[in-house]
């Protein structure tokens, strides 16, 4: 629609000279615009920043090198630098960035890969592990935080008391200096959001000045930062939103600006999507580019992917398989729906049922998995055909297990462990010369083919093929789902027959093949290898499945509710009387909810009151209040809401980024009530706070730093029962830390014999979805049994976010690990009147 | 319904220029009563459509109603709990009474006195002698009701008689409500409820110049009632709940302006009024169902075991009441496990040094589950002696908070746990026990006796009480799950100290004390105790919410809400083989989808509009927009809060579940149809006030093609309807080739479909 004949209209748009507040900025840097050259700060500010960045570095990277052992996560996060080194590839729910930045860490330090990380209370010393390298990671980034959030609160136009203040607390905040200690994620986290948010709010100061360099310099920094925050966890995705709304709403104050015409608009608007959308995207693809180049080899990953994408992992490559396929083919069947792997028989029977042989899947590849495919009237003959005959769709075939020579059978018993009334048993039946019966037949119906190969269409072809197998007597289909079967079965997914059951649980292909006729020069065919993209979208949904299935319970997860209480914080370690509880500064962490309270309530007065005609003025600085304070709240509320909508298992870490915001309200909360006091007052205020925060600090500090402690100050530091760091742990008095030195060295040798076992026996299958985590006190076990029966259960550190790996040895048939996602709700699909 | 606002906010509500609302005749209010003949004969047009309607309905409805004469889905659980009401049994559901005491009490009216079970899909009635059509006919006849309702709210709203006819139209051929209202089934009263709630509180809303009026009051207490009425059928009724709620926040809002002049005296006259119409009485009225929910089931039934022992002991003949005894120091008990329904066991095996994972055990004696009678079960149960005040005999009760021992009889051990972790759990503690003359580590062997809203006079008793049992040094509770222990402890259960003490799962009953038995009485006694009824509601609220949440086992015709609007899937309720019958839950598709299109149309009109106004652009007449405004939005807020919580809900869903938002989605159907195919709108509908200001008038002009619009639209929803009506009806049998004609989506799994390869 043609803008109209206004004259205002059509009236040439000066956006360099916008007399509109886009977002109220503060009279004050109106002022500065003289020295605003860069950064736009005073000397004031600058001294300030290298002020506490020293001391941020003083209580941040104190004794980063204690503990000198593994902690908490640091099994899993440690073990993935180990793992890159290698070039293993490996499964984890979270993006590569903070990984390889860690790693690369590791490699400045020297770290070979050879240290495995495996359990909690592993000793760094005597493998030589540049730990503290990798720790500084999350403790230069942690550092980062304390100057960033300076600047954020300063640029928003509040007062250089407030941003000082909203710095030293963010300094001071025990939770955000443990995570910032240790080889963890949740650091380069809250760093990179941290940075986000200033580079936005450089942005925002710069809106009026549209197009110029710096506004694209702050925009495109801002994508960035989105791109950094989110290749972390993807709780960077609430960080994306956040950004996102702010720029609709900006984008929808530009709409209504009717001196901006559209094609103004449409440039403003693509240049958002340019910067916060485009950039993020290449920057978080990128990150994946060299995930995958420097993870060539097949790992402990290899069991999550399906099997193109095996195929580009080394150590997993498939020779060329012939293209046809014929009666008396000997194949291999492979489900398409689950990792499940190949369709598999052994000697052991079921021992319920009709207790006939077990026909199972298993994941790996095994002579086994090979079936000779028979045809329905004639078993003898298609072994001295001289022309293969192929098999069309809806041919009868019977498959006849190679090693054992029973034939695939199913009749009207009930499966093992899905007892339902839809679902036959499937079983191998018979023996060599045994002619069979009839409910050996299956019939083949093709679902779908290869649009390469259209001959895959009328016939089985290896890997281009996909079909169902119909059982021609009782009328169900040949089915697997994510069911294991007990022990007996070795755990290995159950197969059923089962009538209208979820249909791609139902279709199988072949993936190798081979035939006594066929001559060697006959057409092969391989998997393709998927290109960057299908790969990169393949492990990032089967990144999200695996998160969305950790929905064990875990000693120490919580329910959001509970974070912005701090009613409970988590055990990372516990050793040599001494330990690491994760649990967030009470006085910072209350007051920042208090923050969040207060918003609320004045946001709903201020609202009332102007609905019934009040005017709030603020000195002219409601609007600025109102425009920054929203923003950070739609920020705490971003970070922290959607987290209820979440079943997976939480934890208390996952509040810091919403915890960031809400000591950023804090300081624009504390100008606020003191926007009328002089600076004086203000300063005084502001340090009354300062001090008790720090005292409370240095209150908990020794479950920080791992530090010494008696029972009693622990009892003290008890304000809430339900803080369960352990009293016990400690010593009675702090003189009998000086006299137990001695034995903590004893204590460390243990340690590392300990530490040398396990790395010998690299045959363990670690099955980490035991998450009730293997506690630090095993490596001594090992050494000295008798003592440790009094083992203390409350001494056990646990594992966050746990999954399999696999580590083993494929061709023992036992040993068929897989992870199960819980997906499997709508497999059954049938019912009966 | 908040029309005011936006004239208000420009400030130009008189004097919008004739122009905008183009073609309409702008008709002066004087003129308007010249018209009172054209009125009649609108009135006599519209009664006749809303009487050939309801007619239409009511034959839709009842047709074969009798047919088929079994048990049809679900009907095994509403049948059933309207028997149990006849019997007076105790019985419990996650759903609140009031259809099932509908049903009952067309039964009782029937004389039917509640013998039959409806055990299974496809038991006959006709032999166990159930009056089915009777009770069949009840749903029936409120879900014939929808169509005139519909109507009804249509015809309030002011949109013109043909818009209305649409709207009931697309109501009255749609297959899956009428297949679903005329079984035993609660979604027709919960349905109809909510038409009536919409209904009232649209005519207390054109009330709303005459605030505080006698009608006024009427139809908001009415709205308040029918809002009880719906909550009281299914919590689903929470939804209809918030859409009201939504929309009186609204209307409070703008009631607030301070534009609107109302001094906040008058504005708390508002608030508190609406307070008690549409919050304190739908309480009452949802209280009240339960009131006579508890009044009439009085004795014993299947329902008692969901109940706590105070509750069950206020039912007639329950096995609590007539069967617990008191505890005496020095019993000899079993004990079992609340959820998993083992005994508390141990024998004189002992644990394994070493688990395979590693671990150390402390070798002590092992203490497991053992789901059998056994000798091996039996503890006797000792005073801790220096925590029993010394002045209570021997054989006293055993109180709420004693500390006691407990020791297995067989081995001649106390029970004791510690802080080793347990052979399963590496956070839980494990149990063993220690030779009874070996004080060493008494203080380990102690236990604190915690009954379940017990205080220090409450006696434990075997059956009823439910206890847990607290270790004095760590504090940990007695605990099992269902994991069984290997080979070496024969697999039993293993038990543990769990360290979070109240938790449900930790709470343990005595089963029998040791050669003491109870005479059972021969005539079922009185219940021996009263609750007050909050207690009871209360109680019955809580676990309603947590069943209803713990239905999550997935169930063969259960969907996802994504389906639902494009009517993926369907549900099979009954089939017959013989005749090739079946009955399948299916919406008529051709209503589904084009109320998702005029959905997507009136968001996508109202977007627009927002966008270009913003551009100080008004393509949108004043009137017309308003009215998409209000009661478009209306309906369309109606059927997003009837739909969008289902996302949330992790228990497993239906398709009868979309059902009250369909109905919404049908309205918002006919606003949209109304606003492309009627110029201008009827304005201003609400009630004239004392205060008289000068008003737009304007007259919804329905032309030809409105007419031939809307009759194309009926007669394809009729034909396709008719298609599909022997899946709803379920007579008569389709063959194999007729079934494959009507799967319009592959994804509709129809019975008797023919296979693939016969093709």
């Amino acid at each position: 629609m043609p803008l109209g004949t206004g004259d205002i209209r059509n009236r040439k748009p000066r956006y360099k000279s916008y007399d509109t507040h886009l977002y109220g900025l503060d009279e004050n840097l109106k002022e500065k615009k003289s020295y605003r050259s860069l950064i736009g700060l005073s000397t004031t500010d600058a001294y300030n920043l290298i002020g506490l960045t020293i001391i941020a570095v003083f209580v941040r990277l104190y004794q980063i090198n204690y503990p000198t052992s593994v902690v908490f996560d640091e099994v899993h996060f440690g073990g993935f630098a180990a793992k890159y080194l290698k070039g293993k590839f490996f499964m984890d729910v979270h993006p590569p960035l903070a990984k390889l930045l860690i790693t690369f860490a590791g490699v400045l330090g020297g770290f070979d890969g050879t240290f495995t990380f495996k359990e909690i209370g592993m000793d760094y010393i005597e493998p030589k592990v540049p730990y503290v390298i990798m720790r500084l990671v999350s403790g230069i980034l942690g550092v980062l935080v304390i100057p960033i959030a300076y600047l954020t609160i300063k640029l928003a136009g509040f007062s250089t008391i407030a941003a000082f203040l909203v710095s030293s607390l963010v300094m001071f905040e025990n939770g955000l200096i443990t995570q910032s200690r240790l080889i963890l994620l949740d650091s380069p986290l809250v760093a990179f959001t941290a940075f986000t948010v200033l580079m936005w709010v450089k942005f925002l100061n710069q809106e009026k000045r549209p197009f110029e360099l710096w506004w694209w310099v702050w925009l495109a920094m801002t994508g960035v930062g989105l791109g950094l925050t989110v290749s972390v966890k993807w709780v960077g995705l609430f960080t994306i939103a956040f950004i996102g709304l702010s720029t609709i709403s900006g984008l929808w104050r530009l709409l209504g600006d009717l001196r901006v015409t559209p094609a103004l608009f449409l440039k403003h608007f693509i240049a958002r999507a340019l910067c916060l959308i485009i950039i993020p995207i290449s920057l978080y693809l990128f990150f994946f580019v060299i995930h995958f180049a420097i993870l060539p080899n097949s790992g402990t990953g290899d069991g999550f992917m399906s099997s193109e994408f095996q195929q580009t992992l080394r150590g997993h490559g498939m020779e060329d398989m012939p293209l046809d396929i014929a009666f008396g083919s000997s194949v291999a069947i492979k489900h398409v729906n689950t990792q499940g792997g190949y369709l598999h028989s052994h000697l052991h029977n079921y021992p319920t049922g009709s207790k006939q042989q077990q026909i199972t899947l298993y994941p790996h590849k095994d002579d086994n998995n090979l079936w000779i495919i028979q045809n329905e009237t004639d078993p003898e003959v298609p072994f001295s055909e001289t022309d293969p005959i192929w098999i069309h769709h809806n041919d009868v075939i019977r498959l006849n297990h190679a090693v054992t020579k029973r034939r695939i059978h199913s009749h009207d018993v009930r499966p093992p462990v899905t007892d339902a009334d839809y679902q036959n048993e499937v079983s191998a039946y018979g023996y060599d010369g045994f002619p069979g019966d009839a409910n050996d037949f299956w019939r083949v119906e093709i679902t779908d083919y290869d649009k390469s190969d259209p001959e895959s269409r009328e016939r089985l072809r290896t890997l281009h093929t996909k079909f169902r197998l119909y059982h021609v007597i009782t009328g169900c289909y040949l089915y697997s789902h994510k069911v294991k079967l007990p022990d007996w079965g070795f755990e290995q997914q159950e197969v059923t027959c089962v009538k209208n059951g979820h249909y791609p649980n139902t279709i199988w292909y072949i993936e190798s093949n081979s035939h006594p006729k066929l001559p060697d020069d006959a057409e092969k065919v391989n998997y393709r290898k998927p290109g960057f993209l299908k790969k990169f979208l393949e492990l990032n949904k089967v990144m999200w499945s695996t998160n969305s299935g950790l929905t064990d319970s875990h000693p120490y997860d919580s329910r959001p509710l509970s974070w912005i209480l701090l009613t409970r914080g988590i055990n990372f370690w516990s050793k040599e009387h001494r330990q690491i509880y994760l649990l967030g500064n009470p006085l910072i962490w209350w007051s920042s909810a208090f923050a969040i309270l207060i918003f609320i309530i004045a946001k709903t007065i201020t609202i009332l009151r102007e609905k019934r005609g009040y005017k709030d003025h603020l000195d002219g600085k409601k609007e600025h209040f109102e425009s920054w304070s929203g923003l950070i709240f739609m920020g705490w509320c971003l970070h922290y809401l959607p987290f209820f909508l979440m079943s997976r298992q939480l934890f208390l870490h996952h509040y810091f980024p919403s915890l960031y915001f809400a000591i950023l309200l804090i300081g624009i909360i504390f100008d606020l009530f003191t926007h009328k006091l002089s600076s004086r007052y203000k300063l005084i205020i502001a340090i009354i706070f300062l001090v008790a925060s720090v005292y409370v600090f240095t209150i908990f500090s020794p479950i920080i730093y791992g530090g010494s402690w008696t029972k009693t100050d622990c009892q003290k530091a008890k304000w809430i029962s339900t803080w369960d760091f352990e009293c016990q742990t400690y010593h009675d008095n702090y003189e009998d830390y000086l006299a137990s030195r001695n034995i903590v060295v004893k204590e460390s040798d243990i340690v590392v014999d300990g530490s040398n076992i396990v790395a010998n026996e690299s045959n363990i299958v670690v099955n980490e979805l035991n998450i009730s985590g293997n506690g630090s006190n095993i490596d001594v076990n090992e050494s000295n049994a008798t003592e440790i029966s009094q083992e203390s259960t409350t001494d056990h550190v646990f594992k966050e976010e746990p999954f399999v790996e696999k580590v083993g040895d494929h061709d023992e048939e036992e040993e068929a690990e897989e992870e199960a996602e819980a997906e499997d709700n709508e497999d059954q699909d049938i019912h009966d009147h | 319904m908040t029309d005011h606002k936006v004239r208000q906010r420009h400030g130009i509500q008189v004097m919008e220029p004739p122009d905008s609302v183009q073609n309409a005749p702008i008709l002066d209010e004087k003129k308007t009563i010249g018209q009172t003949k054209t009125n009649t004969k609108k009135r006599i047009v519209s009664n006749s459509a809303l009487a050939i309607l309801t007619l239409l309905s009511f034959i839709t409805r009842f047709w074969k109603i009798d047919h088929p004469h079994q048990v049809v889905f679900d009907e095994v659980h509403f049948g059933k709990f309207a028997s149990y009401y006849l019997k007076r049994t105790y019985y419990f559901d996650v759903h609140p009474p009031l259809a099932k005491l509908m049903l009952a009490g067309i039964g009782l009216f029937l004389g039917y006195d509640g013998h039959f079970e409806f055990d299974n899909i496809g038991d006959d009635y006709i032999t166990n002698d159930v009056p089915y059509i009777g009770l069949r006919s009840l749903p029936a006849a409120l879900g014939a009701l929808l169509v005139p309702l519909t109507y009804m709210i249509m015809v309030e709203s002011g949109y013109p008689i043909i818009t209305a006819i649409l709207a009931a139209g697309l109501v009255l051929f749609d297959n899956a409500l009428i297949c679903q209202t005329r079984l035993i089934l609660l979604d027709s009263m919960l349905v109809f409820f909510m038409l009536c709630t919409f209904y009232c509180y649209i005519r207390f809303y054109k009330y709303r110049l005459r605030e505080f009026s006698n009608e006024w009051w009427v139809w908001m207490i009415a709205s308040g009632v029918t809002l009880g009425l719906t909550l009281s059928v299914k919590l689903v009724g929470l939804f209809t709940v918030l859409t009201i709620g939504i929309a009186v926040i609204v209307d409070l809002w703008n009631l607030l302006d301070i534009k609107r002049g109302l001094t906040m005296e008058h504005f708390k006259k508002h608030f508190y009024a609406r307070v008690i119409g549409l919050i304190i009485v739908p309480i009452l009225v949802y209280l009240f169902w339960f009131y006579l929910h508890f009044a009439i089931l009085n004795t014993s039934g299947p329902g008692d075991s969901f109940m706590s022992p105070a509750f069950q002991e206020t039912l007639q003949g329950n096995v609590m009441s007539l069967e617990s005894l008191e505890i005496r120091f020095n019993d000899t008990i079993t004990l079992k496990h609340k959820s998993t329904s083992v005994f508390l066991h141990s024998h004189f095996e002992r644990y394994p040094l070493r688990y395979n994972d590693g671990r150390i055990s402390s070798q002590g004696q092992q203490v497991t589950g053992y789901k059998f009678e056994d000798t091996n079960n039996y503890w006797l149960i000792k005073p801790a002696k220096i925590f029993i005040d010394p002045s209570r005999p021997e054989d006293d009760f055993v109180k709420h908070g004693d500390y006691i021992l407990l020791e297995h009889i067989n081995t001649e051990s106390h029970l004791l746990t510690h802080d080793v972790a347990s052979p399963l759990m590496p956070t839980n503690q494990e149990f063993t026990t220690m030779p009874k003359d070996d004080d060493s580590r008494y203080n380990e062997t102690v236990f604190q006796v915690l009954i379940d809203d017990g205080d220090s006079d409450t006696k434990w008793k075997t059956k009823s009480s439910y206890i847990r049992l607290i270790h004095f040094d760590t504090k940990v509770a007695l605990w099992t799950h269902d994991k069984l222990l290997p080979e070496w402890a024969f697999k039993q259960q293993e038990i543990n100290g769990n360290k979070n003490n109240v938790e449900k799962s930790n709470i343990w009953i005595a089963d029998q004390i040791v050669g003491k038995n109870v005479t059972k009485p021969l005539t079922p006694e009185p219940p021996k105790r009263r609750l007050p009824f909050f207690a009871k509601f209360f109680e019955l609220q809580r676990l309603m919410l947590s069943h209803n949440s713990g239905l999550t086992k997935p169930h063969p015709y259960s969907s996802t809400p994504v389906n639902w609007p494009f009517l993926v899937r369907g549900i099979s309720f009954w089939t017959n083989n013989d005749d090739k019958e079946q009955i399948y839950l299916l919406g008529n598709p051709f209503t589904w989808w084009i109320s998702v299109g005029a959905m997507a149309v009136l968001v996508g009109v109202l977007s627009a509009d927002l966008i270009s106004r913003r551009r100080a652009i008004h393509p949108i007449s004043e009137p017309v927009r308003n009215r998409l405004l209000n009661s478009g939005l209306f309906f369309f807020m109606a059927w997003f809060i009837h739909y969008a919580p289902f996302y949330l809900m992790g228990r497993s869903l239906f398709l009868h579940h979309y059902l009250p938002a369909l109905i919404c989605s049908y309205m918002v159907a006919a606003v949209v149809f109304n606003f492309m195919f009627v110029d201008s709108v009827n304005y201003p509908i609400s009630v004239t006030g004392p205060r008289k200001a000068p008003r737009i008038v304007a007259k919804a002009v329905v032309r030809d093609i409105t007419v031939i619009s809307c009759t194309i639209l009926l007669t394809i929803s009729a034909c396709v309807f008719y298609y599909f009506s022997p899946l709803t009806y379920g007579t008569p049998g389709i063959e194999p080739a007729g079934i494959r004609n009507r799967m319009w989506l592959d994804s509709w799994d129809l019975h008797f479909q023919p296979k693939r390869h016969d093709a």
